[in-house]
């Protein structure tokens, strides 16, 4: 048996992959509303998993070497475009109403995302913007789509309005859609994990201004970073996030508590006036 | 029976302090006062040791060992919002984390307890977590430096040695948000969502230790240094905003550290970012005596656009070591500080063109003391300057035209 494995094993390596596989999925492009930490209803689209529309894009799963074959519906009435980030061009146009399917082909561990680059960057500022996560890890995992906006500007955007962007002052920031407390509702989000135990936690920033979050109670490990390569293996409390970068981050609790974590531009633990309620959440590890 | 009580606390308190390493009083105030760059004094919300000082933006530094067992005595006298200390980045539990309803929160007139190990030698941050985004801003704030176990100047145990460091954290202040009607906001600390008034943040001050503008060289600040010295920078924002920190070129900056780790490989970098929270920490050596500067940026982190720049001076002047002093010319000024004269005493030991400015410690010539002139031999030159205003200058020599030594002077 142990013979027969190992041969098995073997065999797989000299052909160069190991748990290869091919990912059919499907995303659709719905229009909506997002409803703020006040109340505040502003236009927004997104990628959803079925025609309805939710305000958290879907996040794509595939292992390392994996082929990704993804069908983007466009359920608009408007054509839309679409492309990866940190890849050789995936992009593409969806007509109004129509169905294309981008083949793709991922071999290394990283978060990279999908987005909308019509219009750039209008459609993904609106809300176009999802997460693929390479990675062959089988530990607890945690993911953070986090984005930043100014609730006025997507309905003037929406309304084909042109904005200035050097004057862009968001007023609310979320996480997967949404802000704190809510967000600690989300379990892809919350980090609910036990002393000792590996996590990884994939964060991109589909918004457009940089973050800087800080983790409450922990150093964690940088294990991939789409912009600063050189960055991988750095412990640190503070991790700056810039528009459309995407990072991993290793944590293993040496403690228990509750902890929070937020970005420290400590406008942005703020919404609609109302503290803490922007971009912060908690960590329980028991 | 009141007395009775308060012995018995007392002598609970003396018991638990016993064993501690380092004990700390800070003071949350709501009565700051900061001048500001242009000579206005705004209000402030801050720390200080004593209940005669005023609490200043930013706060005491606080300097431990690790491995030092620490305690914080947080005193609240402020009349308003409870207050709290985070210890960032030192990864406490969570009782001493200091965020309102995980830990505890201070109340007016009471006093909370923050017990911890000083962790790994490095560099970290204490502030107050109520309505931080107002605290914060109201300047309840401060470092927090941890030296190796044995106190040495290493960057941590088993690092890299320092012969001289400096701290430069970056913040901003917008006096909008100085106003009583933000400061005093209403709180009720029974709930754990806060309306509360926030302001479009658009600060006037970008802040340097506290400083910005003309207040840098009036309070002379500077990374005070000599040729051959190692120097350890310590970054820090707890701002709003992104920093862009510049080195000059010859200072051959390396990134060893950041957040209070050390990096797994040394990053060389003239330019350093700096987000809010961050920290990093930079070796560096000038290789000559002169005025440098480090260029520190802030800059939106919604728009990326540049808001302000502000710049801290290099000043090499001599050599780490005299057995390193390997120069054909030498300068002495005396007497040191002085009042309306001094007298310059230079050596040439080869006959070359001499020229000797005084300074501003932003570098514009105030006065030429020496026109160039070709000089050999033994020197002494007499300058006097009854006008001069106080503060530090540079003296400073060029031989053939080149910039060859500074000597810092100080006018009373
Ligand atoms: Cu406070
Ligand atoms: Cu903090």
């Amino acid at each position: 048996m142990l013979h027969k494995a190992f041969v098995c094993i073997l065999t797989l390596h000299l052909f160069g992959w190991s748990h290869a596989a091919v990912v059919y999925d499907t995303v659709y492009i719905n229009k909506g509303l997002i409803t703020m930490v006040d109340g505040s209803n502003h236009d927004y689209y997104s990628f959803n998993a079925t025609t309805t529309f939710e305000t958290t894009n879907k996040r794509i799963e595939i292992g390392l070497g994996d082929s990704l074959y993804l069908a983007i519906v466009n359920t608009d009435a408007v054509v839309h475009g679409f492309d990866v980030t940190n890849t050789s061009s995936y992009s593409t146009n969806i007509p109004a109403t129509d169905t294309v399917e981008v083949p793709m082909k991922f071999e290394d561990l990283g978060v990279y995302i999908f987005y909308d680059n019509a219009n750039y960057p209008n459609f993904r500022y609106l809300g176009l913007g999802g997460m693929i996560v390479v990675d062959d890890f089988s530990g607890t995992q945690f993911y953070w789509n986090i984005k930043d906006h100014e609730g006025d500007w997507n309905d003037s955007l929406d309304a084909g309005w042109t904005v200035d962007w050097n004057d862009y002052y968001p007023d609310y920031f979320t996480i997967n859609g949404y802000s704190n407390p809510l967000i600690n509702d989300d379990p892809d989000a919350r980090i609910v994990g036990s002393v000792g135990e590996t996590m990884r936690i994939y964060i991109s920033n589909t918004g457009e201004g940089i973050h800087s979050l800080h983790f409450h109670g922990y150093h964690l490990n940088i294990l991939y970073s789409s912009k600063y390569p050189n960055h991988v293996g750095r412990s640190k409390d503070t991790f700056p996030i810039e528009s459309m970068e995407t990072l991993i981050l290793e944590l293993v609790p040496d403690k228990v508590g509750e902890y929070p974590v937020h970005d420290h531009n400590l406008v942005a633990v703020s919404g609609g006036n109302i503290y803490p309620n922007g971009m912060f959440l908690t960590m329980l590890i028991e | 029976m009141k007395n009775w009580f308060v012995v018995i606390v007392l002598f609970a308190g003396m018991q638990l302090h016993a064993q501690m390493d380092e004990e700390v009083l800070l003071i949350a105030r709501n009565t700051g006062e900061k001048v500001v760059a242009n000579g206005d004094t705004i209000r402030t919300m801050g720390f200080a040791f004593s209940l005669g000082e005023n609490p200043d933006v930013p706060g005491p530094t606080l300097e431990f060992n690790e491995g030092d067992s620490v305690e914080i005595d947080l005193w609240n006298v402020s009349q308003g919002a409870p207050h709290t200390i985070h210890l960032h980045g030192l990864d406490v539990d969570q009782e001493n984390d200091g965020v309102p309803h995980l830990s505890f929160d201070v109340p007016h007139m009471e006093h909370g307890y923050y017990k911890f190990k000083a962790p790994h030698a490095g560099t970290y941050l204490y502030h107050c977590h109520v309505v931080s985004s107002i605290h914060v801003q109201a300047g309840m704030y401060g470092l927090i430096i941890i030296h190796p176990p044995d106190g040495s100047k290493t960057t941590w145990d088993g690092g890299y040695p320092y012969d001289i460091s400096m701290s430069l954290l970056m913040s901003e202040i917008d006096t909008i948000w100085h106003n009583d009607t933000i400061l005093l906001h209403d709180h009720d600390p029974d709930v754990e969502v806060h309306e509360v008034e926030l302001p479009v943040y658009d600060p006037q001050y970008y802040l340097v230790n506290g400083l910005s503008d003309g207040q840098i060289p009036e309070e002379n600040m500077a990374l005070n240094t000599s040729v051959g010295a190692v120097n350890y920078v310590r970054l820090i924002n707890l701002g709003y905003k992104g920093n862009r920190v510049i080195f000059p070129a010859e200072f051959d900056a390396e990134i060893v550290a950041s957040d209070g780790r050390p990096f797994p490989t040394v990053e060389n970098s003239d330019t350093v970012y700096i987000y809010p929270g961050e920290r990093y920490g930079v070796l560096g050596t000038m290789p000559a005596e002169g005025l440098n500067s480090i260029t520190i940026e802030y800059f939106d982190l919604n728009t990326a656009e540049l808001e302000d720049t502000q710049e801290v001076p290099i000043v090499t002047e001599g050599y780490v070591s005299t057995t390193e002093l390997a120069t054909n010319y030498e300068l002495l000024v005396k007497p040191n500080p002085f009042e309306n004269s001094f007298s310059i005493e230079a050596d040439l030991k080869e006959k070359s063109e001499i020229e000797i400015v005084l300074l501003d410690l932003r570098g514009n010539i105030i006065d030429v003391i020496q026109k160039p002139k070709k000089m050999v031999g033994s020197v002494s030159i007499e300058y006097t300057n009854p006008t001069l205003a106080s503060g530090v200058y540079l003296i400073q020599m060029r031989v053939n035209d080149e910039v060859r030594l500074n000597r810092k002077i100080i006018k009373n």
